[in-house]
């Protein structure tokens, strides 16, 4: 491992009960690299992001992140990790009741000391920065709104910038666009990337959509059924290879066959127009 | 009265944080919490007043802190519940970010539940605006006491009248807490009820300028505009300040009106702060006299007898009040109901219902059918077809429409659907409000004993007016074992039914 990874998992074994939810798995990240989880819902790729932020703890193993070992941390010191870490979720997690600016803001606290109620008790330059992440997704002008009041991908966007608030390194995405339509999906995931880009964050970010990860990913990390089961970077990969992806992380053969005839049919579909 | 609500509503806070399962810093303190929350509620507040005017002799700070520790009871039972039925969500996305615990509770918890928090307290304030009536007959300044002294010197027309303002004042609470609900939950009132109705009509009357105002917002900065670096800063300080739409003018007012209302109440009761500071040194030799307990000239058989009897009234009146408000809980419902003038007039009569104190009630009752358990438990039944009644309406139309739907596209009549589909998913909650009845009238009923209604209150109140402080400790230890019983044959019947 290179001194430049951010992240280094290896051992990493997680039970729940009699349920092995992640088997051995070990891999690392370098900084800056765009990276995805790949695997179908129950792969364990939940699991694992959970265990980079210290939301879980493993039931063996070493998880560092950013030169820290997480299982070790607690209190103070596992919450100064986390702030250095984003994360966003599938069901978005706003405060329905809140209004757009308010959810925001409350990714600042972990700098700020005490409980916070309401938008007068952070300080004018905290909520300057998430007027400014708000519009860097595009959302300025619902900074006023309850956030239920949103739809699903402007619900994501704002978790974004609740995330951008933290000033993070790393960037951890738990299947960010499993609940939205395909345009918002594709206007969220394309400004995860944008933003990425931009300020040099670590991203890992787990999906099912096997097109959308080989279309968005530089490297691909499959899971599949708490197993480490692929681990490549995208670019240049030939037919053969996606073929494999797809085999290694679909369950089901009749899937994968499927799949498989797709892959080959279109090419000779494409020669007898001509 | 406000005062004892208020203060009920700022310490149940903490307790409530420490007794709901996921936000206890551990298992002994959510124990504690629990208990505290059983203890207040199980301690009737006549006799919490009896020991303040105890030990501050006459005045409004007595009746403030029994209806104030009374209720936190109550109102830290149904938070802890309301934050243990949260999204996890946001709270668990705070912690990612690397919150601290107590900023997780402020930051994502507490907006959650403070629709439900307000909600309760809004209740309990309606039930300690009853309650005042009663203590008024222990001695507390206030409606009470001279509603008491109108009744005791036979002028019924005075203490009628009095119990009409009393009426009234339920009804506009009622009013306020329908408006203050709509605006926090952010949804229209659609309801036919009284408190919805004027919600409407004050909604209406912004509902223009709202319109107009958002326009503006979002003309000024859209999301396709390109940034320009130059005007961004700009807009981002101008931003800064929350445009003065008429949503946040009206929150503002009902906000500083709230607020008016409450440092009113203050300064109304009149409260001697002092006294708060000396009586401090009295509380051992009070203490001393209601230790340890003992029943007094009448012998355990009596006594026990005696709360068999408040047992059978709460149970009597908890199952005839059940019976009632199915029929007129379900008519009321907006989903079941065959035409809006039935609901109307369903809600209305609930209204109605509720409005009247049964304290009040069972005083006319005893006056038509002379003393006796009668009296009482005619009384608690028909206050309890108020509050279920209400309870079953909302929870019917709280049900998922789809099964309904799907019923009465299957050609199913509408009794059909009432009892396939809307009753069958209403049940689980029909249980829970059964119970909390039941609960709600065991101590009800011992209250009633105090002005006539048969059963223990009468030697509570005996016990307390001829200052036989140990036999009131005897009976708050009975009461106390009972709600116990009755909150483990709940909790055990709830898991049974979910």
């Amino acid at each position: 491992m290179s001194d430049t990874s951010v992240i280094e998992v290896s051992g990493l074994t997680k039970a729940f009960g009699r349920t092995v939810a992640l088997r051995q798995a070990a891999f690392s990240v370098e900084k800056g690299e765009i990276v995805v989880l790949l695997g179908l819902s129950g792969s364990g790729k939940s699991t694992l992001l959970r265990h980079l932020d210290g939301l879980e703890t493993p039931t063996s193993g070493s998880v560092r992140v950013l030169g820290k070992e997480v299982p070790s941390l607690s209190g103070r010191h596992l919450r100064a990790l986390r702030s250095r870490v984003g994360f966003v979720f599938q069901q978005f997690d706003l405060v329905p009741s809140l209004t757009v600016l308010e959810n925001v803001v409350t990714g600042a606290l972990a700098g700020l000391r005490g409980p916070r109620v309401g938008l007068w008790s952070y300080p004018k330059r905290l909520k300057l920065a998430a007027l400014g992440h708000l519009d860097r997704v595009g959302l300025l002008d619902r900074a006023y709104q309850r956030a239920d009041t949103l739809s699903g991908g402007q619900q994501q966007r704002v978790a974004i910038a609740r995330a951008l608030m933290q000033d993070p390194e790393i960037l951890l995405a738990d299947e960010p666009v499993a609940s939205l339509d395909p345009e918002s999906s594709e206007q969220v995931m394309s400004l995860i990337r944008e933003i990425a880009m931009d300020a040099g964050l670590t991203v890992v970010c787990s999906l099912h959509q096997v097109d959308l990860a080989m279309s968005w990913a530089d490297r691909i990390i499959g899971l599949r059924h708490g197993d480490v089961v692929l681990d490549t970077h995208v670019e240049g990969l030939g037919k053969a290879e996606v073929i494999e992806i797809y085999g290694r992380v679909a369950t089901s053969t009749g899937e994968l066959e499927a799949i498989e005839r797709e892959l080959t049919d279109v090419p000779s579909g494409s020669e007898s127009v001509r | 009265m406000l005062c004892g609500t208020v203060l009920a509503a700022v310490v149940s806070v903490p307790v409530a944080y420490i007794a709901a399962a996921n936000t206890t810093p551990g298992r002994g303190w959510q124990a504690l919490g629990r208990f505290v929350t059983v203890l207040t509620r199980a301690i009737p507040d006549v006799v919490l007043a009896m020991v303040f005017v105890l030990i501050f002799s006459l005045g409004t700070l007595p009746g403030i802190l029994a209806i104030g520790i009374h209720s936190i009871g109550m109102i830290s039972k149904l938070f802890a519940d309301a934050i243990e039925q949260i999204d996890e969500g946001p709270r668990r996305a705070i912690r990612a970010a690397g919150g601290s615990r107590l900023q997780e509770f402020a930051s994502g918890i507490l907006p959650q539940v403070l629709p439900s928090w307000v909600a309760t307290v809004l209740h309990r304030n309606d039930i300690n605006l009853r309650g005042s009536v009663i203590l008024g007959y222990v001695g507390v300044a206030g409606l009470g006491l001279e509603m008491s002294f109108a009744f005791k010197s036979l002028d019924y027309g005075l203490g009628l009248g009095i119990a009409l303002v009393m009426f009234a004042l339920c009804v506009i609470m009622e009013v306020v807490s329908s408006v203050v609900r709509a605006a926090m939950l952010g949804i229209q009132p659609t309801g036919r009820g009284l408190g919805d109705r004027v919600a409407r009509l004050a909604g209406r009357a912004t509902a223009g300028r709202v319109a107009i105002a958002g326009d503006r917002i979002g003309t000024s900065v859209g999301l396709d505009t390109p940034p320009s670096s130059a005007t961004r800063p700009a807009a981002l300080a101008a931003a800064l300040h929350r445009p003065w739409d008429a949503v946040r003018i009206r929150n503002t007012v009902w906000a500083w009106m709230a607020l008016a209302i409450l440092v009113g109440s203050v300064i109304v009761c009149d409260i001697q702060w002092g006294d708060l500071i000396t009586v401090w040194a009295k509380i051992p030799e009070i203490a001393v006299l209601f230790w340890p307990p003992d029943f007094g000239s009448y012998d355990a058989a009596t006594m026990f007898g005696a709360m068999a009897q408040t047992i059978g009234i709460a149970l009597a009146a908890t199952l005839l009040s059940l019976v009632f408000s199915i029929v007129i809980g379900s008519l009321a419902a907006r989903n079941v109901a065959p035409n809006g003038a039935t609901r109307t007039s369903m809600r209305l009569l609930l209204v109605t219902i509720r409005g009247i104190p049964e304290v009040i009630l069972a005083i006319v009752l005893i006056v038509i059918t002379g003393l006796g358990t009668q009296a009482g438990t005619i009384a608690l039944a028909f206050g309890g077809v108020g509050l279920l009644g209400k309870l079953i309406a909302d929870s019917f139309e709280e049900v998922k429409s789809g099964p309904e739907r799907a019923l009465r596209a299957a050609g199913a009549s509408r009794s059909q659907v009432y009892a396939s589909a809307t009753l069958a998913q209403g049940t689980p909650a029909l249980i829970g409000h059964g119970f909390y009845l039941l609960d709600t009238n065991i101590r009800a009923a011992t209250i009633l004993g105090i002005v006539g209604g048969g059963g223990i209150g009468y030697y509570l109140l005996n016990a307390g007016q001829g200052s036989n402080y140990q036999m009131v400790t005897a009976i708050v230890l009975m009461i106390l074992a009972t709600v116990l019983l009755v909150e483990g044959i709940a909790v055990w019947m709830r898991r049974v039914f979910r």
